[in-house]
């Protein structure tokens, strides 16, 4: 059986990211919610003080963390202001095709120069016409002699407008399907690399989320991550290594909403006493708890299984779809406990629900968790 | 430049405390100890020496029960402490803040140390008698709620500032010396992941209890018990105005502060 006890080391780096998270996210979190500002200054603090980058092996300049450790960091991120901690973890879901599917000589090319200084990076997979459907992309990489050429247009790319590198994945040939799906490290500075501005988005304010196009974009065969056709698994594979972290960060959104939920009921009189003395506010204030721990608990599970050499792809999917599900159903009845006050934007929950929102939407949508989750579990029967 | 640094656990400042069942002290089940605030200033004053002045070393010692002593040690290994040592606290050891710094002074006594820093009190008990007796059990001077502690180091001497009432005095003294530091004022840096991964493997060198009881003799117990301890009562809630129309709760309000409160006559 798996200990629930974290360790010392865990405890300190909680520890470290809940006090960056308090005194450095939490203070801006509200007006970079209303102004959609991206707050430079905290990913360049989050980067000195050694919170980005977590996945990266430390032989390459990151922290190589292991999954449960990146998964208490998200949560005490995530707790304080989900948006900023998407911006922070992108660097994760960006690096981690190279250090899947990059050779030995391209991890010591890329990432030490890319973590020893504050840089983002993006993972393109998602178009324009599919993001689900990931073996229908439509960017192109035609070869010719030791490079190839990138054409294509990639949205809801988190970090998009501010990154220094990009992660592409791009088809050599669309009638192949997954087969024909390629990676590519792209930098910022390549001719062609055209990126959008950022868009207006419903939560997650201080987040960048925008487009990229590739108008022409050489790139060298020496930056191709693995062969031709590999793409499509290193794509996977990657997003089994991320989904768990994002049923951290809703746990984290959720446990904020049930922190301030129990705080507001137990200072709220209606009827003569705390509005936490009511039934009817206690079983929403229990079932937020069960919703919270059961979210950490599948967490902690998903990323207990992957730290221990399993690919973990149930375990994952379970995490990542309990806990966002679960962090609308928190969020929706912290903002009922708090009545009107709730629905104000001086209030601090209606954020966190339209922060909730997108957990459901990225890293693979709930959808595909549920299709995923159905055929592992229909496995073990047939 | 030799530095030592004392440090000690105190609760987290978000702790709830409670009395212990017998009323005599805190009770310490569930309590978060974290390095404290005027111990992390005294840590990044060592680190800010250390900078300055090159060639130095900062050694943090903390005398206390494991393993939160240790804990608050490698917290100070993190920020940029070279070195550290425990000075054992038996967890069923009485402890009075002499007995501290006589436990201190023993372990200080073994190691070179130009300057002795620490917080000028506690996060806890806040007596603020450590530094100053560590200072008279080592024959050195001592000075407490120290800021802006630099080594001047043409003359050979420490200068400071010190907040007193109505204005700030500045002293300077040659090495050795003990300083208590006041808290927070020269915003105390955040260790880094990797050196807090770094801490965890770090040596710590130990004390044990039965060698400083053997050293200190007679003076290894305590002297001074707390009688009774207890939190503060909680407050009563406010009182809330009904009435219809402002000019109403104001003469309501005059009243309560006349009748009830008597701020008025």
């Amino acid at each position: 059986m798996p200990e629930f006890t974290l360790t010392e080391e865990q405890t300190s780096l909680r520890d470290l990211a809940r006090k960056f998270a308090r005194t450095e996210m939490l203070p801006r979190a509200a007006e970079c919610d209303r102004t959609g500002r991206f707050p430079e200054e905290v990913y360049r603090k989050a980067h000195e003080i050694g919170l980005m980058n977590l996945n990266v092996p430390t032989a390459y300049g990151g922290a190589g963390l292991g999954l449960v450790e990146q998964c208490l960091i998200t949560e005490e991120l995530a707790r304080a202001c989900s948006g900023m901690t998407t911006t922070i973890s992108a660097n994760n879901l960006a690096l981690e095709p190279i250090v899947l599917g990059g050779s030995e000589e391209q991890k010591q090319r890329i990432l030490p120069p890319f973590c020893g200084r504050y840089n983002l990076a993006s993972f393109c997979l998602t178009e324009p016409s599919g993001g689900s459907d990931a073996g229908a992309l439509r960017t192109r990489a035609r070869r010719s002699g030791d490079e190839y050429t990138l054409n294509g247009e990639k949205c809801f790319i988190t970090n998009a407008p501010h990154a220094d590198l990009y992660t592409v994945f791009a088809t050599i040939d669309p009638e192949l399907r997954h087969k024909g799906i390629t990676a590519f490290v792209v930098p910022r500075t390549a001719v062609g690399v055209v990126a959008g501005k950022d868009e207006e988005k419903m939560g997650q304010r201080a987040s960048s989320t925008g487009t990229v196009r590739f108008e022409d974009v050489r790139v060298p065969v020496a930056d191709r991550l693995g062969q031709e056709g590999d793409g499509f698994s290193i794509a996977m594979r990657t997003l089994d290594q991320t989904r768990t972290p994002i049923g951290a960060l809703a746990t984290g959104i959720a446990q904020a909403a049930l922190d301030y939920a129990s705080d507001y009921a137990l200072k709220r009189h209606a009827f003569g006493k705390a509005i936490a003395e009511h039934q009817a506010i206690q079983i929403k204030l229990a079932n937020m708890a069960q919703d919270v721990a059961a979210s950490r608990l599948l967490t902690w599970q998903a990323a207990w299984t992957i730290d221990h050499g399993q690919r973990g792809t149930l375990e994952s999917s379970l995490a990542k779809c309990f806990a966002s599900d679960a962090a609308m159903r928190v969020t929706d009845e912290a903002i009922q406990i708090f009545g009107g006050y709730g629905y104000m934007r001086e209030y601090p929950v209606e954020k966190l629900l339209r922060d909730a929102k997108l957990t459901q939407i990225y890293e693979g949508s709930n959808e595909i968790q549920r299709i995923v989750i159905a055929r592992e579990h229909l496995r073990a029967y047939a | 430049m030799e530095i030592a640094v004392l440090v000690k656990s105190a609760p987290d400042a978000e702790t709830r405390l409670r009395a212990n069942a017998a009323g005599t002290g805190l009770d310490t089940d569930g309590v978060k100890w974290v390095l404290a605030g005027y111990d992390e200033s005294a840590v990044e004053q060592a680190l800010l020496l250390k900078e300055s002045v090159p060639g130095s070393r900062v050694r943090a010692l903390a005398f206390g029960p494991s393993p939160r002593s240790e804990e608050v040690l490698r917290a100070a290994i993190a920020l940029g402490c070279d070195a550290a040592t425990w000075v054992e606290q038996p967890s069923d050891l009485a402890v009075d803040p002499i007995l501290a710094a006589r436990a201190l002074a023993h372990a200080l006594s073994t190691l070179p140390s130009d300057l002795v820093l620490a917080g000028k009190q506690s996060g806890d008990d806040e007596q603020g008698l450590v530094a100053a007796a560590v200072g008279e059990l080592l024959g050195r001077p001592s000075f407490s709620g120290v800021t802006d502690l630099r080594f001047d180091a043409a003359a050979g001497r420490f200068t400071f500032s010190r907040a007193v009432e109505g204005g700030t005095e500045t002293g300077a003294a040659p090495p050795p010396v003990v300083i208590g530091l006041q808290q927070a004022w020269n915003d105390p840096r955040t260790a880094k992941l990797p050196n807090i991964l770094k801490s965890r493997k770090a040596p710590i060198d130990r004390l044990a209890w039965a060698g400083v009881a053997a050293a200190l003799g007679e003076h290894a117990a305590a002297r001074s018990t707390a009688a009774r301890f207890r939190l503060p009562p909680p407050r009563t809630g406010a009182k809330m105005i009904s009435y219809k129309t402002p000019e109403e709760a104001a003469k309501e309000l005059v009243r309560l502060l006349r009748e009830e409160a008597k701020v008025f006559p």
